[in-house]
């Protein structure tokens, strides 16, 4: 925990030049949500006896603004912060802060013209188990257009890049930095207005990159390995193996507008990973959100 | 004398006469927005002098959503957001397109054609409102109680219609004939079936997806 307080510090005075800074004619906006989630394979291990699930309860809550650039263009600036508790391995709760930045162009005039988002966003994560406390960076370009009024769909491609902060070899030789991990993505996403209220999505994604893995000690995963550091988040036996893999994530929402400003969500996401030397790992994510626009 | 006493009081009765329209929706519920609009049989209607018509724009949405008017009225679209707004329209009845703009544009816009003007906004797809163009001066809007009355008419017969933006079908199918010649106080009752709202502005959706 020790130095994140200048960070977040500076992240904070980010945000609050960053609203001040506002035009005149930008719009204001600040995000809320509350809610949980369930995570059946936090470790992300093959083995079921390194299998660890585990929920969190979450906090977030963003103050942005949008500046209509021109007709076709609107620019959004904002600051983030997240907090994550969990029931049981409390090395990862984490407390985030970040900022980012998207840019929105249609090409052309109404609901259904096709649009292009350029988005980055940078937040330093800060976990009760150092080994994790690093900073993420990630930049996304999207396509996307409404085909009816409650239709839209959209594609894209993204980039990750994950800093960790902490060098905690074990093995001479190897680094120690596991969480320093990049990817790339590609996705498509869905949404359909069932009702006046209730919203149905739906987001394909594959990701090329880094992986960890936490298990046992575990030799055919530490050959396959290029960096590698002892997890006492899940017990003082378990190590961190960073792996280059390939993730297929499916995801499905359920929207429940309460209000113009309210909305409660159920969403599950299953992703399954292949990495080198036939690890094969897969996870199943719950998650009811209770969010906010104010 | 006594001629000139019965077409007085002839012409303060007509002046009295009135259609009450109630609307409800399939569920029985009161439907609000909805424009009723009385055409006389034989076509004889006193246009009034036209005003300009306002349709604002307040925590981006149109307000009033639906505004019914007559034909040959402009429409003047101030804007209280602090965020810029570019008001459009594809319909029929009128297609046009504010560029973006705050405060008050320099130009109404003349609403020359009956008919209804879809309104959009190219910044925020979520807002949408509506612009009846009557072809008749004889018209009024339901409140939320689902009423709404057109007075002042003469007597005489009326083909009367209704139309809501979320109708399920053609606003001719709801004509009904009322005739004001023997009545004073006609009283006309809809049930619509309406389609569900669409574009409907709500909180982002979020949700946890895991890490890698």
């Amino acid at each position: 925990m020790t130095g994140a307080r200048p960070r977040r510090a500076a992240l904070g005075l980010l945000a609050v030049l960053l609203l001040s800074a506002a035009p005149a004619r930008a719009d204001l906006f600040y995000d809320a949500s509350a809610g949980a989630f369930h995570d059946d394979n936090l470790t992300r291990a093959q083995q079921s006896a390194d299998i660890r699930a585990d929920g969190a309860a979450t906090l977030a809550a963003t103050a942005g603004w949008f500046y209509a650039a021109s007709g076709a263009d609107g620019i959004t600036l904002a600051a983030n912060a997240n907090t994550e508790a969990y029931a049981r391995f409390h090395g990862l709760d984490v407390v985030s802060v970040g900022a980012g930045a998207a840019w929105r162009h249609k090409f052309g005039l109404g609901y259904a013209a096709p649009w292009v988002s350029l988005a980055i966003n940078a937040t330093h994560d800060d976990y009760r188990d150092d080994l994790r406390d690093g900073s993420r960076f990630d930049a996304r370009v999207e396509f996307g257009r409404r085909y009816t009024e409650s239709f839209d769909a959209s594609v894209g491609i993204a980039y990750d890049r994950r800093i960790a902060k902490n060098d905690e070899p074990v093995v001479p030789g190897i680094s120690g930095k596991v969480f320093n991990v990049r990817g790339q993505s590609a996705f498509a996403r869905a949404a359909y207005d069932v009702t006046d209220r209730l919203q149905l999505g739906a987001r394909l994604a594959v990701r090329r990159g880094d992986v960890v893995s936490t298990t046992r000690r575990n030799l055919e995963i530490f050959e396959a390995s290029d960096a590698i550091a002892a997890d006492p988040t899940f017990g003082d036996d378990f190590f961190a193996y960073r792996l280059r893999g390939t993730t297929r994530t499916a995801s499905t929402n359920l929207s429940w507008a309460l209000s113009e400003h309210a909305s409660v969500n159920l969403s599950y996401t299953a992703a399954r990973t292949l990495a080198y030397d036939g690890l094969d790992y897969r996870s199943n994510v719950g998650t009811i959100l209770l969010a906010f626009r104010f | 004398m006594a001629a000139l006493a019965l077409t007085l009081a002839a012409s303060v009765a007509c002046a009295q006469d009135a259609i009450v329209a109630t609307v409800i929706d399939q569920h029985g519920k009161p439907v609000a927005d909805a424009v009723v609009v009385a055409v006389p049989t034989d076509g004889a209607m006193r246009l009034p002098t036209r005003r300009d018509a306002v349709v604002d724009q307040v925590d981006k949405e149109f307000t009033p959503k639906v505004n019914a008017i007559l034909v040959g009225t402009s429409v003047v679209f101030p804007n209280h957001d602090n965020v810029r707004h570019q008001v459009y329209s594809f319909s029929r009845a009128k297609r046009f397109e504010l560029p973006l703009y705050a405060g008050v544009p320099a130009q109404p816009v003349l609403f020359d054609v009956p008919g209804v003007v879809v309104l959009g906004c190219n910044i925020h797809d979520w807002m949408v409102g509506y612009v009846y163009v009557s072809e008749s001066p004889y018209f009024a809007k339901t409140g939320a109680d689902g009423k709404a009355v057109i007075a002042d008419l003469a007597a005489r017969a009326y083909v009367v219609r209704v139309w809501h933006p979320q109708l399920d079908g053609t606003e001719e199918s709801t004509r009904k004939t009322v005739n004001l010649a023997h009545t004073r106080r006609a009283e006309v009752d809809w049930t619509l079936q309406l389609k569900p709202e669409v574009r409907v502005r709500r909180a982002p959706v979020g949700g946890h997806e895991g890490h890698y």
